[in-house]
């Protein structure tokens, strides 16, 4: 009759689905035939195609933008990074008990969402310039942070929002101060859910990383225009830095999924 | 109901107006001042615009601009998006690879333009800087070909020239006649920026482009370049638009 | 029991959601070492009464002082107070997250800077004495509920409390598991700590109660000693709720 204890510490099983990167492998696409494995082989396959028997000009491309996916990988992470400390205080803040706090984060989440990201790279980047002179790595790794910040602030607060409150009241009840349940209890727990869908935002940060060659950083995207249109080999240039662009994606989502795997591991039953 | 049809009917007779010029459709960035850029009234205006209009009416010929991004315009008149390009295309060994040359109507060269309190004379003082330039410019070459300096690229010259004013770059180098718009005559840059020198190399020729082998728009362009120059109209546009006419 | 110098001490407590009254006019006290079991229908407000004594609610008006300390006094560190006050909540609530053992320590290590030797000693020390030291390395996912209960009991001890509070811990088990969670119960009544009990086990109430407190709609109608409580109620709704739960 009372079988609800059992319910009762069941682990929150909140998926919050916000994809537009790559699939994010799931152990259960452990076969020999996921799509992860496939698009892979099929990105490696290509690219080794293309280089072996047409190197002229794809050996040439390839030699040409080296240092535009060292610009694109450094921007990715720096992102990332600065994303994610944006995203925590959001987060925390769009659940804050103050009310000013409260304000000023949602309206952020609220501005951001609202502009485009490629109208808010001109912006930052432009606005910044007039203000204070960062060198434009740094703005353009300020401007994706400012951006995706705010998304994730929505995936972190949704994640610490699905911890049951009995965690919260259990912590305080042993003399926790607020501060220190959130970094005792709440977030290790929140990790969890929050994991899959900021993986997501990782992947699709990657491919928005391309916007910053609007902003003139020479990155992987930049590379490939700037030769395509110096050599006028606009479908061979473009072939080369999508395939690029997909295996880099791939191994992130690798990544994500081997991370994600680590994190569940000890509490599953 | 009826007005709509009238409207259509007017529609058709304009697109089909019986001028008996032939259209050519030219394409163009727009973002290259004076030379070519989109005035305050949004059209597609400058000095080449000025130029084509009046070859078109020497040659018989209806210019029509449309704009397209640089880094993606030769690209689209290999694939018959347009006619020909009149966007300030200096003629290169490479691009005549590509495409054919009308006769060229300007000589112009590459300008070095940095911040006024800059003490460099030009570029070879610039080992270890970065310098701006519009994506696969001729500027953009000259910069790449210096041994020593960083090349940044941008889709537009005017965000390198506003990159330069916010202090992320140090120099840019385009095409004398554009420097000479942004560095001197432009509001907030004119106090802060020079022109350093002009880059020693050859003379340089705009020509306009079109299809390989497309002999009749080639033959209606040169036609109409050759009369704006005997009659002197080459002259006046030149003046009008740079304030000399050499 | 003797009431000369209670430790907690409700007077006059009032406790509002928006305009639902939880609690209206309750004064209790409670001394050192006494055993008080709260009685009372679903919605009485015994769950709010005993979250407002380590302040998981705060009281709208009234006053509580536990251990000497004024739960509404500014000056008071809240964290220390809940530190002397030990819950056991109907749902567990064991941190996920953590082994069993690592239940027990964090907050005596966070809080009390105790060494992580220190700790895994004292908490081995409770796991054995709430029979279940063989578990100490498991997921608290991995445990029955009777089991978690008895981990979330010593997760409390750990910290040494004064006063435990116990809200309903075994309505949420199955019957069999409810006998191993009030046997640790009932050792830990009779090593003398303080402690309140919303609970309806009897059997429990019988054995180990000094006092018995019958809550109905946020009020305290009648408190007596088991023995009295049982066979003599005196309140007419007393009378009704064992009518109905006998
Ligand atoms: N967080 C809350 N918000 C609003 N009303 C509440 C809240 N907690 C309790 N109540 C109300 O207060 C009254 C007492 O609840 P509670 O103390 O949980 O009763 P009991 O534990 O005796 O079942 C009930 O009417 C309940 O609906
Ligand atoms: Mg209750």
């Amino acid at each position: 009759m009372k079988h609800q204890g059992k319910c009762a510490v069941e682990e929150p099983q909140i998926i919050i689905d916000v994809g537009d990167g790559a699939a994010i492998p799931k152990p259960s696409d452990k076969g020999l035939v996921s799509a992860w494995r496939l698009s892979f082989a099929g990105a490696l396959l290509v690219l080794g195609y293309l280089l072996v028997f047409h190197p002229d000009p794809y050996l040439r491309i390839f030699k040409f933008i080296p240092d535009g996916i060292l610009i694109t990988f450094q921007v990715t992470v720096c992102s990332i990074a600065l994303a994610l400390v944006f995203g925590l205080i959001t987060g925390l803040g769009r659940i804050s008990r103050n009310k000013y706090v409260n304000l000023v984060a949602s309206t952020y989440v609220e501005i951001v969402r609202g502009v485009p990201l490629l109208v808010q790279l001109f912006y930052i980047y432009y606005a910044l310039g007039r203000i204070v002179h960062v060198p434009d790595l740094l703005a353009a790794v300020l401007s994706m942070s400012v951006c995706y910040g705010a998304y994730m602030g929505e995936v972190f607060r949704a994640g610490i929002l699905a911890i049951p409150t009995g965690q919260t009241e259990a912590a305080r009840s042993l003399g926790f101060s607020r501060t220190q349940t959130m970094y005792y209890v709440v977030l290790p727990q929140a990790w969890r859910t929050i994991l899959p869908p900021v993986g997501n935002e990782f992947i699709a940060l990657l491919k928005d990383t391309s916007l910053v060659s609007i902003l003139g950083v020479a990155d992987l995207l930049r590379r490939g225009r700037e030769f395509a249109s110096e050599s006028f080999l606009y479908f061979e240039t473009f072939t080369m830095v999508a395939v690029v662009y997909l295996i880099i994606t791939l191994v992130l989502s690798k990544l994500v999924s081997i991370m994600e795997e680590r994190l569940s591991h000890h509490v599953k039953r | 109901m009826v007005k709509n049809f009238v409207l259509a009917l007017m529609l058709v007779a304009m697109t089909a107006s019986p001028t008996l010029a032939k259209t050519i459709v030219f394409a163009t960035d727009a973002t290259w001042p004076p030379m070519e850029f989109v005035g305050p009234d949004k059209k597609i205006t400058g000095l080449a615009v000025d130029l084509m209009e009046a070859a078109g009416k020497e040659a018989g010929f209806t210019p029509e601009f449309k704009a397209v991004a640089w880094d993606g315009i030769f690209a689209g008149l290999a694939s018959g998006k347009y006619d020909a390009i009149c966007s300030s295309v200096t003629i290169t060994d490479e691009r005549k690879a590509a495409m054919d040359f009308s006769t060229p109507y300007m000589q112009v060269k590459q300008a070095l333009v940095i911040p006024k309190k800059s003490d460099a004379k030009c570029i070879e003082n610039m080992k270890g800087k970065t310098l701006g330039a519009q994506i696969s410019t001729t500027g953009h070459f000259a910069v790449k070909k210096s041994e020593g300096v960083k090349d940044k690229s941008y889709d537009e010259v005017g965000l390198a020239f506003e990159d330069l004013f916010n202090g992320r770059i140090d120099g840019v180098v385009c095409d004398d006649p554009v420097a000479k718009l942004y560095a001197l005559k432009k509001d907030n840059y004119k106090d802060a920026m020079k022109i350093a020198c002009i880059i020693p190399a050859d003379d340089e020729m705009y020509g306009v482009a079109v299809k390989k082998g497309d002999k009749e728009t080639l033959a209606l362009i040169n036609k109409g370049l050759e009369a704006v120059k005997k009659k002197g109209i080459e002259k006046e546009i030149l003046t009008k638009w740079l304030g000399t006419a050499e | 029991m003797s009431n000369d110098n209670p430790i907690i001490r409700i007077t006059d407590v009032s406790k509002y959601f928006d305009t639902v009254a939880a609690l209206t006019h309750v004064s209790l006290d409670i001394g050192q070492g006494e055993k008080v079991v709260i009685i009372g229908p679903s919605g009485s407000g015994k769950s709010t009464l005993l979250r407002t004594i380590n302040r998981l609610e705060d009281i709208s008006t009234g006053r509580i002082v536990v251990d000497g300390f004024d739960l509404d006094d500014k000056t008071v560190d809240i964290n220390k107070v809940r530190m002397e006050v030990g819950m056991v909540f109907q749902s567990f609530n064991l941190f996920p997250h953590k082994t069993v053992l690592q239940n027990l320590t964090l907050a005596p290590i966070k809080l009390k800077g105790m060494s992580e030797k220190e700790a895994d000693v004292m908490a081995r020390q409770l796991l054995d004495k709430v029979g279940i030291l063989e578990k100490a390395d498991v997921f608290p996912a991995k445990l029955s509920g009777g089991q978690q209960q008895r981990v979330a009991i010593a997760r409390a001890l750990a910290m040494s409390p004064k006063i435990m509070l116990f809200d309903e811990p075994t309505s949420a088990l199955d019957p069999e598991m409810i006998g191993e969670v009030l046997d640790v119960m009932v050792k830990l009544a009779r090593e003398g700590m303080t402690m309140v009990c919303v609970t309806h086990e009897m059997g429990f109430a019988r054995e180990v109660a000094d006092r018995i407190v019958f809550m109905d709609e946020g009020q305290i109608l009648e408190i007596a000693t088991p023995a009295q409580f049982y066979t003599n109620p005196q309140h007419p709704r007393t009378q009704k709720f064992l009518e109905q739960i006998l």
